[in-house]
């Protein structure tokens, strides 16, 4: 197996590009969120991006509120208890980004179809309501009929829709802890995390733990995103920070409020993105920002024992930085 | 007694739950409600949320999302959205679900996706909204699959409309047997629990009624809130109040008093 770690700044320079179709591997607005690696991308200036959504987070938020998304999929758009999210709203009501609406059950099957390489999925739900009749791809079209098309079951002759399945250029997936081949376990929901995975061309790991590989040999069936799939490993603690990562760290209730406040307006926005985006390079640097008292205090977190099991194999700080400058070679 | 109508609200919700039903909740009020139900009559409640959060009650407080560590901490499963919106809802399964509105029309149809000042039906077009919300998240999958649902709403003129803006959540479409004729799984809202009482739909016609109000509103002040016309029922009823006992329960889950802030 081959060693996958990549530093933050290397795995967006290497697996990102402007225009492309990029998926942020969320599990729901509030918890485990690939965070830091969007805002590498906003550092290194990504543009035109079509986003693979299946829920909005703080992510794709400041994506879109820095104007670097030009199309958007979602099933959730906003921030749950947390409110709308402010910047993708703001950019989808300017028109600067097109908006496609489904369900979240439909999103799921999306991409379970193309993890298969299916032509399309069979859809039960999103149709015969707006999320069928109703297209930002072809705003001229009401009712639509080519989003979600209609059509037969061969077995009944009863109608159905057709949903078209997902094959996102990259993923970016938070998870709790992997090795460094890439063989991951998520603590908490999974949302899309596994499909996903398997849908994307290509897999960029950012987790919060590197662990020894006999973890995974001692918990096989918990590793639900393995090796085979996963292209580059990067090692962020803190990775879905202001969101919460179960079983190390709750969400930052302060900052998850305060942040989506600034991408309200674009000046806010740069604001934000001057103090908390581009002012760090390494992860010494972000956890300086984030404060050692708003780390100890959202490190108290009642999923805390979740963690147990598998603390044994925790791979250190100074392991991982030899085992990255080998992978540099 | 001392409430807020949204603690009135999550209460009348809470009742309309039955004991070991297999129940998906929604984020914010819908699980207050769930989990209300749990602690003061039903016992054997089968919750669960879209990320496949299985067998856990909150702690801390209202959860500030469905797959917020605070309804991670004493779960007996974590699967996911194929899992719980797929194999659980849209397959049937499903007992019952509590979903939000922020418009609700007179069919049960609910939006929750964006509010236009031409809306896409009415300008035969789709043009960006003039106010973006959320979208449906689960409650498409919910209006689908579900045996039955119950749908939570702030009863005001501008959200109580005679057609929404935009139909997230498919209720009974243009009612009679509309929905019918589309072969859902499921059998469609049972019941709007608002602000001020409670709807049901008519078995003919599927247009929501007023069964019953609360006792600090009036049928006028119902009727003025609602933008079509809203027939009330010939045995309208005034909802009993919720008890000590219920106050007690919901406050126990709801323990940063989310429903007391928000009036």
């Amino acid at each position: 197996m081959q060693n996958k770690l990549l530093s933050i700044q290397e795995a967006v320079a290497n697996y990102t590009w402007d225009g492309m179709t990029y998926c942020n591997g969320a599990a729901l607005p509030v918890g485990s969120c690939s965070i830091a690696f969007g805002k590498e991308m906003v550092k290194q200036k990504r543009k035109n991006l079509n986003v693979i959504c299946h829920c909005g987070s703080q992510q794709i938020n400041l994506l879109a509120a820095v104007g670097a998304v030009d199309r958007v999929e979602v099933g959730f758009s906003g921030l749950e208890v947390y409110g709308f999210a402010a910047g993708l709203n703001r950019a989808v009501i300017s028109g600067k980004t097109r908006m496609e609406d489904y369900s979240n059950g439909a999103m799921a099957l999306r991409f379970f179809g193309g993890a298969m390489n299916w032509p399309f999925v069979p859809a039960t739900v999103s149709i015969h309501n707006d999320q069928q009749w109703c297209s930002a791809d072809y705003p001229d079209e009401y009712p639509c009929t080519r989003k979600i098309p209609e059509i037969t079951d061969p077995f009944t002759g009863k109608k159905y829709g057709a949903f078209r399945t997902i094959r996102p250029d990259v993923a970016a997936i938070h998870v709790t802890m992997a090795d460094i081949y890439g063989n991951a376990i998520m603590l908490g929901t999974e949302w899309n995390r596994f499909e996903m995975s398997r849908a994307s061309k290509k897999v960029v790991l950012v987790t919060d733990q590197i662990v020894h590989t006999d973890c995974m040999r001692q918990y096989p069936n918990l590793v639900r995103i393995i090796s085979e799939v996963v292209d580059a490993v990067v090692y962020w603690p803190y990775a879905a920070w202001p969101q919460a990562s179960p079983g190390l760290y709750d969400s930052d209730e302060e900052h998850m409020f305060y942040m989506n406040k600034m991408m309200k307006t674009e000046a806010d926005t740069e604001a934000y993105c001057d103090q908390w985006v581009n002012s760090w390079n390494s992860h010494e640097e972000y956890m300086a920002l984030i404060g050692e008292e708003k780390i100890e205090k959202i490190s108290q977190t009642a999923t805390g024992f979740l963690m147990d099991p598998y603390r044994k194999w925790i791979r250190s700080d100074a392991e991982i930085r030899e085992l990255q400058d080998r992978t540099k070679g | 007694m001392d409430y807020t109508k949204q603690e009135f609200m999550a209460i009348i919700t809470g009742r309309e739950i039955k004991d070991g039903e297999l129940i998906i909740l929604g984020v914010g009020l819908p699980m207050l409600a769930g989990y209300f139900a749990q602690t003061n009559h039903a016992p054997n409640l089968r919750p669960f949320t879209e990320g496949g959060v299985y067998g856990s009650t909150p702690v801390g407080g209202l959860p500030w999302g469905i797959e917020c560590n605070r309804i991670s901490a004493n779960a007996t499963s974590f699967t996911n959205a194929i899992d719980a919106l797929g194999f659980l809802v849209l397959s049937g399964r499903a007992d019952n679900a509590v979903i939000g509105a922020a418009q609700v029309d007179k069919y049960g149809n609910v939006n929750t996706t964006g509010i236009w000042d031409e809306p896409p039906w009415k300008a035969g077009k789709y043009l960006p909204p003039r106010v973006r919300l959320n979208g449906s998240g689960g409650a498409s999958d919910i209006s689908v699959g579900c045996k039955r649902y119950l749908i939570m709403a702030s009863h005001e003129k501008r959200r109580f409309m005679e057609k929404v803006d935009y139909i997230s959540s498919t209720g009974f479409l243009t009612g009679g047997d509309s929905r019918k004729k589309c072969g859902f799984v499921g059998g469609g809202p049972a019941a709007i629990i608002s602000t001020l009482g409670i709807l049901r739909p008519d078995p003919q016609t599927k247009e929501f009624y007023l069964e019953a109000y609360y006792p600090f509103t009036t049928i006028d002040e119902v009727k003025a809130s609602t933008d079509w016309d809203l027939k009330i029922s010939p045995d309208v009823k005034i909802v009993i109040e919720p008890t000590d006992e219920e106050l007690e329960n919901l406050r126990s889950v709801d323990v940063t008093g989310f429903l007391r802030k928000n009036g």
